[in-house]
């Protein structure tokens, strides 16, 4: 019985590569691991942006307007709307000469409550430890 | 020779580009390449935009994919469009690569 904490880390910038994108679809869809587990167990996914993942979270993406594809910035804001953490690296954001004004603070055009946290990689580095199993991408 | 380089990528792993020379060097950044246009990592442009005598020109539904608009472009780099690379391609340049 109990939280089963998983990390997706996403460490790689957004659409070049189908990588990030499958972090955070995988990180939206793990709930549904539950019908596997005992009853009364949760999983409780938290998704973290380093390095130049950081670039995943941009907001203002064009992509369905321009390509016909969902954007990285709407797979987010579904992750907040399910209430999953999703935390920004602060000094990976600062090395890139990013404002937390230009990246996705919250989805509340969606209805969502929660918010992303722009957080130190110390606070990272201790949620990584906390949590028993990670996924890099 | 006249070369159109398309670059693609936010990092390289390899110096072909340090060491490419033309009487007419053209660079165009797609996808993750136009990252270079507008990030200033450590405060600094990228040094990709440091190629001497190079013409740089970013594609702009690439660079509004990912969230920048024109107005963030370094003043080094053009903001050109699909059409626009195609007249590059044709009219100013006669061989295009990819790195």
């Amino acid at each position: 019985m109990g939280a089963l904490k998983l990390c997706f880390v996403v460490q790689r910038p957004p659409y070049k590569s189908e990588n990030p994108r499958l972090a955070l679809t995988h990180s939206i869809s793990s709930q549904t691991a539950e019908i596997h587990l005992e009853d009364g167990e949760t999983v409780v996914p938290t998704l973290i942006f380093v390095g130049d993942g950081v670039l995943n979270a941009t907001k203002n993406q064009q992509a369905m307007k321009l390509y016909g594809v969902t954007s990285t910035e709407s797979h987010i804001k579904n992750g907040l709307l399910i209430d999953m953490p999703i935390w920004v690296c602060k000094e990976d954001m600062e090395r890139l000469g990013l404002k937390e004004d230009q990246m996705i603070a919250d989805a509340e055009d969606m209805g969502a409550d929660l918010k992303t946290k722009f957080v130190s990689f110390a606070e990272i580095q201790k949620e990584i430890e906390a949590c028993p199993h990670l996924l890099f991408f | 020779m006249k070369l159109a380089v398309f670059l693609s990528d936010l990092r390289r792993t390899e110096d072909t580009y340090d060491r490419l020379k033309a009487d007419k060097l053209g660079v165009i950044l797609v996808e993750n390449g136009v990252y270079h246009a507008v990030l200033k990592e450590g405060g600094k442009d990228s040094p990709i935009l440091s190629k001497a005598g190079a013409n740089f020109y970013v594609l702009s539904d690439d660079l509004e994919t990912r969230g920048f608009t024109a107005a963030q472009v370094n003043s080094k780099v053009k903001v050109v469009s699909y059409g626009d690379i195609v007249d590059l391609i044709m009219n100013d340049y006669e061989k295009t690569a990819w790195l």
